[in-house]
Parts: C-alpha cells; sequence; structure tokens
C-alpha cells in the first residue's frame, strides 16, 4: 500500500531535488547557446569560498532567530487572550487571522511606503508625537533595514503561530486549572507548571512551521530593500544568480546549500519534538 | 525485505529522474550569433503573437488593431506579460529556453539584445533594418546592435532628463557641480540611489558625462579602475556627505524619486521623462521645468538610453508576417499613436517635429536632444551581472561602506570576472 504514496513523493518531491542537485554539478553557457560542462563541485567550491554566500546565511540566520522567537512571544500572549471567555471571542479570533490572509508582497508594499522617508506613515508618526527615528532613513541603514523586515513579518505571521497554539490551549483540560486552584497555585504558577509543560508539543510543531519558513524568506528583502543594508538572504542570491544571472548552475547549487541547511535545521527539530513528546508520555 | 521495497523504489525513481535530466541542454547546439538565420522579407500574411510588457495605456492593443485592419490576411494577437521588466525577462527566457513558437515578436529591454542574440534566441534583421535606418534616431540604432548586426527594431526610447523647481532657479544649471552646490543650498538633489538597475543608469549618466566606461569597444576588458570612475564615485558620495542630496536617495527607486519632487521636497530631480505628464496634475505643476543634463567637468552631459525593441523569435512558424508587423508599429504614424496614448518617446526623428506629439510632449525638441546624445548601457551578453556589479559597489561608495578607490577597484574585478563566465 505504501508504493503509491512513494511514487507521489517521488514524484513531487525527489524529482526536482534530484533535478537541482544535476543542475548544481554543471555549467551552462551564457555565451554560446546550448553549451554546457559537467564542474562536478566547482559550483559549490564557489559558493563556500564566497562570503557573499555566508553574509547571507548570517542574515538569514539573525532574521530567523529575532523573528520566530518575537513571533512566539506575541503569538502566545495572543493565544492566551484569546483562549480566555468574553463577548466577542469569535469576531477577534477572525479578524486576528486578517494580517496572515494578506500576500507577502502585498504587506511587503505597504511597509515599504510606510517606512517610505518624510512621506511615510512611520517617519510621520514619529516627528508628530515627538518620539527618535523620524529622521531616520529606515530601509536606508544596516540594521533599522533588517529591523522593518522582522517588524512586517512578525506582523503577519504572529496570528498564525497565535492560532497554532490557541489549538494546543484548547486540548488542555480544565480540571487540571481547578486542581491547581485547589492546591492554592498562583496564575503564574499555573502558567508555568500546567499550560507551558502540555503546550510545548504544540510549541514545538509551531516553531518547526515558521522557522522553515523564515530561513527561506524571499518576498520580503526583494520588495523591501532588494537586500541592500545587510538584508541579502539565501533564496535571495540563489534568485539573482538564477534568473537575473542566468548562472543555473550556480545558482542551483546556491538553492541546493539552502535546502541542506534548512534540510538539517528540521531534522534537529523532529528530533526535539520527538524528544520531547517521549519524555511527556513516559512522566504520564 | 519489506522495508527496504520502498527504498529501492524511491532510489530507481531518483536514478531515473537524474538520467532523463541528462540529456536537457545539450539539443538545439547552434552557433548562435555567429550563424544565426536571418528574415528580409516582409509579408503581412498568417498569425502573429506579440509578446510585451502590460499594455497599461491601450496603446499597443491600438496598434494591433490598426494593423488587422489594414492587413486583413494577417492577424496579430497582443501577449501582454507583467509589468516588471525582470519578469517580462524571465517569461520571456521561459519560452525561449523551451524553444516554444508561442511569441513571434518580443518586446524587449533594450539591455537584452546582446543576450538574447548571443544565445541564438532572435532571428538576424539586419537587412530589414539597413533598408529603413535613415528614419530611426541613430543611438536608438545602437540597442539592436550586436557583433555587427541588427537583431531588432527600436520601438520605444527614453532618456533622463533633469527636473528642476522654477520658483527656486532661475535658470537651469549649468554643470553638475553647480547643481550639487545649488542643490546644498536649496532643498536638494533627488535620483534613482536604491540598490538597482536604476542606479547603473545614474552612475553611468554621470561616468559617461565624465568621459569614463566600464568596458572597453569590443566588451572583452573591464575598464571601470579608472581615474574618471574614483571621481565621479567621489562626487556621487561627496554629493550625500554634504548634504546636497538627501540620504532617503539611497532608498529611492523612479516612483519614491517622483513622489518626493511633487511633494516639494527637492529642488532637482533626475528622471525619466514619464515624469512630467505626471508632474504637471500635482501640486507644483507650475513650478516646475525640464532640461537635458548638464555638462560634467567641461564634457558635454551624456544619457543613457533606455527603451524597448522589437525582436523576432528565432522559434517564430512567421517571421516574414513577424516582419511587417514590426515594420508597421515602428513607422511614423503609429509612433505618433504611442506618443498621443501612451507617452512612450519615439525612435523616428521625424517624428519629434508632429504637432500632436509636440503638443504631449512640450519638451519634445530637448528629448530628441537628449536621445541623440545618450549613450547604450554596455553591450554584453553577461549584462545583468555588470550592472550587479556597478550597483553593488557604487551604492557601497554611497554608503561610505567601501572609498570610491576600493569600490572602482572592486567593480573593476567583478566586471573582469563577469566578462569572463563560461
Amino acid at each position: 500500500m505504501l508504493s503509491p504514496a512513494i511514487v507521489v513523493i517521488a514524484l513531487v518531491a525527489a524529482y526536482p531535488i534530484g533535478y537541482a542537485i544535476w543542475l548544481s554539478l554543471n555549467e551552462y553557457s551564457v555565451r554560446v547557446p546550448g553549451l554546457s560542462r559537467f564542474a562536478g563541485f566547482d559550483n559549490y567550491t564557489e559558493a563556500l569560498g564566497s562570503p557573499e554566500f555566508w553574509n547571507a546565511v548570517v542574515t538569514t540566520f539573525i532574521f530567523t532567530g529575532i523573528s520566530v522567537a518575537l513571533e512566539l512571544a506575541l503569538g502566545l500572549a495572543m493565544a492566551l487572550a484569546m483562549h480566555e471567555a468574553f463577548r466577542g471571542r469569535g469576531l477577534l479570533r477572525t479578524v486576528v487571522l486578517v494580517p496572515w490572509a494578506v500576500l507577502t508582497v502585498v504587506s511587503a508594499i505597504t511597509w515599504r511606503t510606510i517606512f517610505e522617508p518624510n512621506l511615510g506613515l512611520a517617519p510621520q508618526v514619529l516627528s508628530t508625537l515627538g518620539l527618535p527615528g523620524a529622521d531616520i532613513v529606515w530601509l536606508g541603514e544596516s540594521g533599522y533595514a533588517l529591523a522593518v523586515m522582522v517588524l512586517a513579518d512578525v506582523w503577519k505571521t504572529a496570528p498564525f503561530m497565535a492560532l497554532l497554539l490557541l489549538a494546543g490551549l484548547q486540548v488542555i483540560p480544565n480540571d487540571l486549572y481547578d486542581a491547581a486552584k485547589v492546591d492554592g497555585a498562583t496564575t503564574w504558577q499555573r502558567f508555568l507548571r500546567v499550560t507551558l509543560p502540555l503546550l510545548t508539543p504544540a510549541i514545538l510543531v509551531a516553531l518547526i512551521f515558521r522557522t522553515l519558513d523564515a530561513l527561506r524568506i524571499f518576498d520580503l528583502p526583494y520588495v523591501l530593500t532588494r537586500g541592500a543594508n545587510d538584508t541579502t538572504t539565501l533564496s535571495l542570491i540563489a534568485h539573482q544568480e538564477l534568473t537575473s544571472n542566468r548562472l543555473i548552475g550556480y545558482g542551483s547549487a546556491l538553492s541546493v546549500l539552502t535546502f541542506v541547511i534548512v534540510m538539517a535545521v528540521s531534522l534537529l527539530y523532529i528530533r526535539t519534538v520527538g524528544g520531547n513528546i517521549r519524555a511527556l508520555a513516559e512522566e504520564k | 525485505m519489506r522495508r527496504l521495497r520502498p527504498l529501492a523504489l524511491a532510489a530507481a525513481i531518483l536514478a531515473l529522474a537524474l538520467a532523463a535530466c541528462g540529456d536537457d541542454d545539450d539539443g538545439g547546439a547552434g552557433g548562435g550569433a555567429a550563424d544565426a538565420e536571418s528574415v528580409s522579407q516582409a509579408k503581412a500574411t498568417g498569425d502573429v503573437t506579440w509578446c510585451i510588457g502590460k499594455d497599461t495605456t491601450g496603446a499597443f492593443g491600438t496598434v494591433v488593431e490598426n494593423f488587422n485592419k489594414a492587413n486583413p490576411e494577417a492577424n496579430v494577437e497582443l501577449l501582454q506579460l507583467p509589468e516588471s521588466a525582470d519578469e517580462q525577462r524571465r517569461l520571456q527566457i521561459q519560452r525561449l529556453r523551451a524553444e516554444s513558437p508561442e511569441c513571434d515578436v518580443l518586446g524587449m529591454d533594450v539591455i537584452w539584445t546582446a543576450e538574447y542574440a548571443a544565445q541564438g534566441w532572435l532571428l538576424d534583421v539586419t537587412e530589414a533594418v539597413e533598408k529603413r535606418k535613415d528614419e530611426f534616431i541613430p543611438s536608438t540604432l545602437n540597442t539592436a546592435l550586436y557583433e555587427d548586426k541588427y537583431w531588432a527594431v527600436p520601438f520605444n526610447t527614453n532618456a533622463g532628463f533633469i527636473y528642476y523647481r522654477t520658483d527656486q532657479e532661475a535658470q537651469p544649471p549649468e554643470n553638475w557641480q553647480a547643481m550639487y552646490e545649488e542643490a546644498q543650498k536649496g532643498n536638494g538633489l533627488i535620483y534613482q540611489g536604491a540598490r538597482y538597475e536604476g542606479l547603473t543608469v545614474n552612475f553611468l549618466e554621470l561616468l559617461y558625462s565624465a568621459g569614463g566606461n566600464v568596458i572597453n569597444e569590443d566588451g572583452t576588458e573591464a575598464t571601470a579602475d579608472s581615474q574618471e570612475t574614483r571621481d565621479v564615485l567621489t562626487f556621487m558620495n561627496q554629493g550625500i556627505e554634504d548634504g546636497a542630496v538627501p540620504k532617503a536617495v539611497t532608498t529611492y527607486m523612479e516612483e519614491e524619486s517622483r513622489r518626493a519632487f511633487e511633494a516639494g521636497d527637492a529642488t532637482f530631480m533626475r528622471n525619466w521623462p514619464y515624469a512630467y505628464a505626471l508632474a504637471k496634475e500635482s501640486n507644483i505643476a507650475d513650478d516646475f521645468a525640464v532640461t537635458t543634463f548638464p555638462s560634467y567637468q567641461g564634457n558635454q552631459g551624456a544619457g543613457v538610453l533606455g527603451g524597448y525593441d522589437l525582436a523576432i523569435s528565432a522559434y517564430s512558424e512567421n517571421p516574414e508576417g513577424s516582419l511587417a508587423f514590426i515594420n508597421f508599429a515602428t513607422s511614423p504614424e503609429q509612433q505618433v499613436l504611442m506618443v498621443t496614448k501612451a507617452s512612450l518617446p519615439p525612435v523616428t526623428t521625424s517624428v519629434y517635429s508632429d504637432p500632436q506629439v509636440e503638443k504631449t510632449l512640450p519638451f519634445a525638441a530637448e528629448l530628441l536632444d537628449a536621445v541623440e546624445q545618450a549613450k547604450p548601457r554596455p553591450v554584453s551578453p553577461v549584462y545583468p551581472q555588470i550592472s550587479e556589479a556597478i550597483y553593488t559597489n557604487v551604492f557601497a561608495a554611497l554608503q561610505g561602506d567601501m572609498t570610491p578607490d576600493e569600490a572602482a577597484s572592486t567593480m573593476n574585478e567583478e566586471i573582469q570576472k563577469a566578462l569572463e563566465t563560461f
């Protein structure tokens, strides 16, 4: 019964990956039509030896680390709020998801306009309120540009995080809270000792989703800065080499390296999640 | 054994997949530009598909309609590609690599000519162009030239201008240096300084005016590590340091520049002619004028050519019909229509003195001057890499991340590396 599933996986996943690996082992001429040559690992040596690649790795990981951490904190807060019973809860749950429904490219263009020097909403508001930062060209400075990128990403995906965590919260039985209350646990203690441990599997699943997405980030830096001011991510250089410079071999090598990095991170997560869930099961 | 079966199956499929893609790119090994096929005879019959960027003004559609009406035996269809030039190129290349006959006539940004021709994707139209050579502005024809042959017919052109506030400046600036000084006293000069193709253009305008270039005549050697490059980079960097040019420029593309100028945030702006009509509807409608580039250190100012050419795909099934349509679309009557309907600067000289054109583009005479003076960007099949080498290093110099000396030598190295690409 397994075979059809494996055939499907092979077609949709293995084939493109295999093709990309094959492309990355060759060089395709940009001068002579149809000319190509086998390059072995030359493309990889070139990529691994270029500061551009390592800068992109660093940028991608900084972006992923900060944005996913913020999304987790914010998402958890939103999930806890939405979990409480109050009037209009259903409406709130829907409204909160709106940013997630907006296409990233569209929201990126919006953020670009918001941070447009002088004319944008952000500098206007900051200067009206007399806050610092009104004179900063946000997308024109290292650090600030990355901050805008993180902000745009958190705005969009924190709701998604919240939704996944809310689902996790809803399966925690109320009896546990009642029992904790009887034992005289404070709200903070109930959160630390009941909610957090039981929510861990949901948190890890949400983290996997967000981390893998963040590692592949392309649309935000492409629209916001075109990679200027230390916002060039792995996907962005792969795209630049593949479609703009048409260096198909080298670009594919960059894509494969991105794939390997993402794969390594996801394996790491899966081990942690697996171990964690097993540990929880044993405790019970 | 049972555990191994799926694994073996997956491995077999992977092996098959790898084998299948092995002979992908070996086919179609033509000789490229050297022995490409040509078309010289135009015949207005059969089906032709015209693939060009989005028809935002309806002008392209009107040309197609006019052609179909005049030639009942032919039928041209318009296939609109996205608005962004990068996307247009991506979609055209996708079809050309697949040897698809879907697009007969390609609307090509002038910087793609060398790349497309080198790949053997275009038909040689030298004979057809030679016959009509006198009609065109000579500089625009250079954008269709690669290895001494014409691969396309100019369709519309473009050249940068200086916009200035007439309520702040009594007369247009005499030279670049004076303009920067005036800008420093006034509200500044803005241009396209973000890290993208536009910055390459803005830099080359100054470099060409200074008498420099980034590659040699036959495109084999990088010549960017020159005194001219260092001067221009120092000049641009100094402009930002002194406040003649606001820091915000390093995030500006065309639209951001236009909005800032219209909001009254600048005394001078470098932009394309399209901004004229829009600025005429803004708050500063009566307070600005346009002028051609001023001189630079005693040299006459030079612009950089933009615009689109029309080429015939090597995979077209109707080259003669395609040529007939191109001749029609680039004829003076249709060029007038391009101006009045879409404000696209024409490529045929005579059109600039047409009363209708002068009405739509009040600065038609200056525009013709600017286009005649303008030079093409480096002609090379690796142009995208050359441009990337230019704008990343100019940007680093603007930001102060590199000294002008470092930026010039890194730019040169990267251009040289690009020229040596396999």
